[in-house]
């Protein structure tokens, strides 16, 4: 359930509150599927220059961006030139009880 | 139908892989160190443009690689035999029969379509792994293998086909060969290649041509073989399952020189316990067990070198029985004012671990011998579960001085709860 094709999955360790909207907590477990083409509309982990991000996946102006699902956190449009890459979709959180 | 062989493995594989769990290096120039952070032995693209050889020892290239800001790292075995383990899980997918030839190095057959161009097919390979998991390699393919090595040499060295070539689709098959040299041809060591360049033949299409008695005469049925796959006959079969390991090794450089026994000792044990924990692995148990040791091969003058070898009277694969057996000999190898910079341990005689022979004077009861299998099954299950070294023999030492020099190692990010790296959600 957790894993879909453990060749392609990799763990992550979340910092930061910006996605705790969408039920994804600091120092929450992440399991990411890197076989899965990200679409709009799902949370993706993307590496935005030297660091990975999860944001929500959203189409913006024609073209795409990462939103946060905390009021606090900006809009991040993904120019088509940025230094940035899609690498998987978030498939589950793993929390401590 | 007619078979294609191919031939995928990974540019730069360390490096890569490297850069797949921490991005801040992606585009800078990176070398991958090798045990005790000695040679370079994987370099990134940026590296390699930097002028910067393979082999060359760190200690010489210090203060350029410092002023040129490369990252220095060393070898990360845990993270690069898991994305290898995933890369051969996509590759397995793709073919229809696998040999895994190194740790980043696959051959695969599959049938090739009437007349078809395996090229599309190659470029589709490519761009899943690269996105699954995030490494690039390259595809050569042909109709053996010593021609999809080829393939694949072409493939990288030409940034205009992509990564990928199919020998079938490539128009001047003869001029390809010609680019390459005889030192590259897969199966020809450097004894063989002096031998071909003093007969002129100095090209993978000059071997392929030359008279096959004469190959014969120089290096039998082997030169043969060679020669026949270059012209296109398949005559060396991929080994998919891999043949039952005959010996196990574990050795290493010390990262400074060992000077007392008790330290050799803990040095065998530690090797020893590792040794082990592979034999378990491989549902084998080891039927003699031969130690060694040497000196720095860097002063001649006074080099040593020695090994001992004791016998088992019942094959075993329990640390503790092949401790009690191979620690005595540490004694044999160590000499006062010898300062011993490798040692190491070979388990031999291996054989299943299903087919035990009883002995007359080693009488162990099934329940006995049930009951150390299920303790030794709990340590390798600890130690897997929680690291290595979890659980530990106390033969090994605590803060061992000489232990493998790794100071820039990066983490174990793929397959160490502790170390996964960090998702931004700021």
């Amino acid at each position: 359930m957790l894993v879909r094709d453990p060749g392609c999955t990799v763990l992550l360790r979340v910092g930061g509150v910006s996605m705790q909207g969408a039920g994804i907590g600091d120092g929450d477990l992440l399991v990411v599927d890197c076989g899965l083409e990200p679409r709009p509309g799902q949370v993706v982990v993307a590496r935005l220059g030297d660091g990975f991000t999860v944001k929500r996946l959203v189409r913006w102006r024609g073209g795409l961006a990462l939103a946060a699902a905390h009021p606090a956190y900006p809009l991040l449009p993904l120019p088509a030139d940025g230094d940035h890459q899609l690498l998987g979709v978030a498939r589950c959180v793993i929390r401590r009880c | 139908m007619v078979l294609a062989t191919v031939l995928i493995d990974g540019n730069n594989f360390y490096a890569s892989c490297e850069a797949v769990v921490d991005p801040a290096v992606i585009g800078r120039p990176l070398v991958v160190l090798s045990n005790n952070d000695g040679c370079i032995v994987s370099r990134s693209a940026e590296a390699r443009a930097l002028g910067i050889a393979m082999g060359t020892p760190y200690f010489k290239v210090r203060a350029q690689l410092e002023r040129h800001g490369v990252v220095v790292r060393s070898s990360n075995y845990a993270l690069y035999a898991d994305m290898s383990q995933r890369l051969m899980s996509t590759l397995e997918r793709w073919v229809e029969d696998l040999e895994i030839y190194s740790i980043d190095e696959a051959f695969g057959l599959l049938h090739r379509p009437a007349g078809g161009d395996l090229g599309d097919w190659g470029r589709a390979l490519r761009r899943q792994v690269l996105c699954h998991l995030g490494l690039p390699v390259a595809v050569g393919i042909a109709g053996t293998k010593v021609l999809a090595k080829i393939a694949n040499r072409a493939a990288k060295v030409d940034p205009a086909r992509g990564g990928v070539l199919d020998l079938a689709a490539v128009a001047d098959v003869e001029a390809l060969l010609e680019t390459i040299a005889i030192e590259d041809v897969w199966g020809i060591g450097r004894r063989l290649a002096r031998w071909c360049r003093l007969r002129g033949v100095a090209h993978a299409r000059a071997l392929r041509d030359m008279p096959a008695g004469e190959l014969r005469r120089q290096c039998g049925v082997v030169g043969l073989r060679l020669q026949q796959e270059l012209q296109g006959h398949a005559c060396l079969p991929l080994i998919s399952v891999a043949p039952a390991k005959q010996e196990t090794c574990v050795s290493r450089s010390f990262s400074e020189p060992v000077q007392s026994l008790a330290q050799l000792r803990e040095a065998l044990a530690t090797y020893l316990v590792r040794a082990a924990e592979k034999l378990r692995q491989q549902r084998q148990r080891a039927g003699a067990i031969t130690v060694f040791a040497r000196t720095s091969p860097f002063a001649p003058a006074s080099f040593y070198s020695a090994s001992a070898t004791v016998t088992l009277p019942l094959a075993s694969n329990d640390t503790a029985v092949l401790l009690a057996a191979a620690l005595p000999l540490a004694e044999r190898l160590f000499r006062p004012h010898r300062a011993l910079a490798k040692a190491g341990v070979l388990l031999q005689q291996l054989q299943p671990d299903d087919l035990l022979q009883h002995h007359l004077l080693v009488p162990t009861t099934p329940e006995q011998q049930r009951r150390r299998e299920r303790l030794m099954a709990v340590i390798d299950g600890l130690n897997r579960r929680y690291g290595r070294g979890a659980v530990q023999w106390a033969a090994c030492g605590l803060q061992p001085a000489w232990a493998m020099r790794r100071s820039r190692l990066s983490r174990a990010a793929t397959t160490c709860l502790a170390q996964i790296p960090r998702v931004l959600a700021r």
